[in-house]
């Protein structure tokens, strides 16, 4: 087997992992600061990607702006969801994780009458591949894979630089000492909601063109999203990214010698043995 | 309880419609699943992969029917101690992580387990058009266990055996400790009970529960899906549970039935029932965290702080 | 002797939280272990009932090595414990909290509970009995029926040691069993204690009420930043200028 097969079929499974990646930091961030396991967190992308259908597709907004009212719009439904529902199940895990089923349902249901049960397909707006050193990408991931390490570098700048990414860093650690630092527990809960789902609702937009935009569109991501945070580690940011480049590379590889249903059984396979050797991720903390 | 198996024995005389019959034979069959599934969460675990454990009984006892000829009421068993026998790694393994990390991991072996059935051995498990063709029970002891009201009653049996031994289990000190566990399981531990085995034993005696409901699911159908052993019925077997409330070893009881009749009654609006029942999920855990079955003492409590005074036990027993 | 520490060591990171901790409990005696906050008290606790592992060294319950083996275990060759922050199951009965791993009060097997058998109903009547008159040993005769979470500290701290003493070990470690209690209550505790030696119980306790330390203990060891600074009888402890200078600036050594 040439070297450059054994590349591409790594850049192949690089291709879409940061978009995951982007799932995995808002199911990250979120409990981190809830300490909520939010399974409807694939419902928040499928979100951005129905925004993305109607504003992109129909309207034909530029891509990008699209893209940023995909983020605005889903974070504010994240905000909305942590003041109706999740707010009060603050580290009560277990009923919060089925209250987050219902959430999936309902959220997924709604979907289904709201916008019929068909896949709607969304246009490329980038077309063409590159070639270098005998390797091939089409442009469009190469735009989607970009787009999305500019977002995981504006969350990690947001967490690090601004007030409020401080603040929510400080509830992650120790939610007692913050609050009694004087940090207002309720608004960064909502807000570290809002920007986990937001980060969705990005990753949505991203894949909107890439794959048909349906209901059901959230469960592939979110589950590739809990692999990759149980295995990088619950809460830690740098665990989610390279969780997210152990999967990808795993599964690109995967693709090598068997077929796409074995594949998919991979991430699982990883998890188990993860969580055998390191119960708490590889960078496991929090 | 009494006033249940009344209604289990009378039901069949009154109707011998058998839409009726096939609707109290899933609730029988949903009860057993989800007794044994609150045997689990007794001690604290939510274990997403429970209604796999029913999958493996099921694909177990439907193989060995159709390929090498075994009776049913073989396979019965066989399917169960399948299931239980590969709880033991499966849930030694599970069992080493707790909290969130226990039902991600239980779901990630859920999930083997679906894509294993979906995808692998194509002549053996239909893939995704299904294993079909699987036979009815058939005959035991002089009697024919092929129409619906047989199987009914056959079903009625195994969930009364099965709910009998789990509500002596959770009136036991078997119960007390897994209530325990669930409150503080390090405090258990250091009081001289292994609180790895205790979960291992839940786990295992669950699966093997979930294995009888699985082959009976199997040749009650004669048709199986993975898609049957995927989330969404595993998310079912959560609401059922949950709604009637986890406290009482009669919550899944009662969340049972009712969620079974609310399926049923909303059956032609598939879109709507998964939309009520996921809203409904959200306002039992908001409103009602202790399920349905502590809503008759909480109103009680409520009125007879409205009055302000001592009251009278209000009203005429909702409970069961 | 009963229990043995050997060179017991706990590290958490870069922290030395045990540093080679030698002690010995002696069988029917009530020890004590001081030292300022921090000190590592409770770590040792952790150590000895397998909560935590060891580093190094190792831990011995007569004379059978027994760090390394599951809190469970450890429990059932005869050592209990209570936590610091009083730990109960709050949603049960103070009865049924006594019921809980109580090997004293064996549990019937899985077959005659299932059967509900004349065995199964015999074995818990005389759980219920002897679980009732444990209670009624400590002062909870009354509080039987009550659930636990809402009983007054004073009870919470009586149930805690009656759920250790239910599983019919020889050795109970307490952690601060009279923090929070009025001076007739720590009386009252201390005189229980007493008892507990006179029944043949040994008792290794955390405590910082250090009038009350040197006036139960038999032995007391000493210890500051994980190492062991002194031991020996309460009055040997008092007049050690070690134990003076860890002491310093934080509470003197009771007269």
């Amino acid at each position: 087997m040439s070297i450059e097969l054994l590349v591409q079929a790594l850049l192949n499974g690089f291709g879409l992992a940061m978009v995951y990646v982007l799932v995995a930091l808002g199911l990250t961030l979120i409990f981190s600061i809830l300490e909520i396991i939010n399974f409807a967190h694939g419902e928040f992308y499928m979100l951005g990607g129905y925004v993305t259908y109607y504003v992109y597709a129909l309207f034909g907004l530029n891509y990008f702006a699209t893209l940023a009212l995909a983020i605005l719009t889903v974070g504010l439904a994240g905000v909305i969801a942590e003041r109706l529902i999740f707010h009060d199940l603050r580290g009560k895990a277990l009923n919060a994780f089925i209250v987050s089923l219902g959430l999936l349902w309902v959220m997924q249901a709604g979907a289904q009458l709201a916008f019929g049960v068909l896949d709607k397909p969304v246009p490329s707006a980038f077309s063409g591949i590159v070639r270098f050193f005998g390797l091939i990408i089409s442009v469009e991931r190469l735009v989607v894979s970009i787009s999305a390490i500019v977002l995981i570098v504006a969350l990690y700048l947001f967490l690090q630089l601004s007030r409020p990414g401080r603040a929510m860093r400080a509830v992650a650690q120790d939610p007692d000492a913050a609050a009694l630092q004087g940090v207002n527990i309720d608004a960064v809960s909502a807000l570290g909601f809002g920007v986990g789902c937001a980060l969705a609702g990005g990753a949505g937009g991203l894949l909107a063109p890439v794959f048909a935009v349906s209901p059901a569109m959230g469960a592939l991501p979110v589950v590739k999203a809990f692999i990759i945070i149980i295995v990088g580690g619950m809460g830690s940011l740098p665990g989610a990214v390279l969780g997210g480049l152990l999967l990808g590379g795993l599964e690109g590889l995967g693709t090598l010698f068997m077929g796409s249903a074995a594949v998919n059984m991979l991430g699982f396979v990883m998890v188990i043995v993860v969580l055998l050797l390191r119960p708490r991720g590889l960078v496991g903390g929090a | 309880m009494v006033l249940i198996a009344l209604a289990v024995i009378v039901l069949p005389l009154l109707t011998r419609d058998s839409y009726y019959l096939d609707v109290a034979t899933t609730i029988l069959m949903n009860l057993t699943l989800t007794m044994s599934f609150r045997l689990q969460v007794s001690t604290g675990q939510i274990n997403m992969a429970h209604i796999s454990f029913m999958g493996i009984g099921a694909y177990t006892s439907a193989l060995l029917v159709t390929r090498l000829g075994f009776s049913f009421w073989a396979t019965l068993w066989i399917g169960a101690v399948t299931a239980a026998l590969l709880a033991v790694p499966i849930g030694s393994v599970a069992l080493r992580v707790s909290g969130p990390y226990y039902f991600l991991i239980t779901f990630a072996f859920s999930e083997v387990v679906r894509l294993f059935f979906n995808n692998f051995f194509e002549n053996l498990f239909g893939g995704p058009s299904g294993l079909v063709g699987i036979p009815k029970p058939g005959r035991l002891l002089g009697m024919t266990f092929n129409g619906k009201l047989a199987l009914y009653w056959l079903m009625a049996v195994i969930c009364a055996v099965v709910v009998v031994a789990l509500v002596r289990l959770d009136y036991s000190r078997f119960g007390l400790t897994a209530g325990a566990i669930r409150q503080a399981d390090l405090v258990v531990e250091t009081l001289g009970v292994n609180v790895f085995r205790f979960k291992l034993t839940t786990f295992v005696v669950g699966s093997f529960v979930a294995g009888v409901a699985g082959v009976f699911f199997a040749h009650y159908r004669q048709v199986l899906h993975s898609s049957d052993f995927g989330l969404e019925p595993m998310v079912l077997l959560v609401v059922f549970t949950v709604i009637g409330g986890t406290g009482s070893v009669w919550g899944p009881v009662v969340g049972t039935i009712l969620m079974t009749v609310a399926s049923e009654l909303l059956r032609e609006l598939h879109h709507y029932e998964i939309l009520v029942f996921g809203a409904v999920l959200i306002l039992t855990m908001l409103f009602a965290p202790e399920g349905l079955v502590a809503l008759p003492g909480g109103a009680r409590r409520l009125l007879r702080k409205l009055r302000g005074r001592a009251a009278e036990p209000a009203g005429a027993g909702v409970a069961p | 002797m009963l229990l043995e520490l050997r060179a017991v060591s706990r590290r958490f990171g870069g922290l030395l939280a045990v540093s080679d901790l030698s002690m010995t409990v002696v069988s029917g005696s009530i020890h004590g272990l001081i030292g300022p906050n921090g000190a590592g008290k409770s770590t040792v606790f952790n150590l000895i009932t397998g909560v935590l592992p060891v580093t190094s060294g190792e831990v011995r319950f007569k004379n059978e090595r027994i760090s390394g083996l599951r809190s469970s275990e450890i429990c059932r060759r005869g050592i209990a414990r209570t936590f610091q922050a009083t730990a109960l199951f709050r949603e049960y009965t103070v009865l049924q909290n006594v019921l809980v791993g109580a090997h004293l009060l064996a549990a019937p097997g899985l077959a005659p509970t299932l059967f509900w058998s004349g065995t199964y109903r015999d074995r818990e009547r005389q759980a219920r009995e002897r679980g009732r008159a444990l209670l009624e040993s400590l002062g909870l005769g009354a509080v039987g029926s009550q659930v636990a979470g809402q009983l007054p500290h004073r009870d919470q701290k009586a149930l805690a040691l009656a759920m250790a003493l239910a599983t019919g070990a020889e050795l109970v470690i307490l952690d601060e069993p009279l923090a929070g209690l009025t001076d007739q209550e720590k009386g009252e505790t201390i005189a229980v204690l007493r008892r507990l030696r006179e029944q043949g119980l040994t008792v290794l306790l955390v405590e910082h009420d250090m009038k009350a330390v040197m006036g139960v203990c038999d032995t007391v060891t000493v210890l500051d930043h994980g190492v062991r600074i002194a031991e020996g009888t309460p009055r040997e402890i008092q007049a050690n200028p070690a134990v003076i200078e860890a002491y310093l600036g934080a509470e003197e050594p009771g007269a």
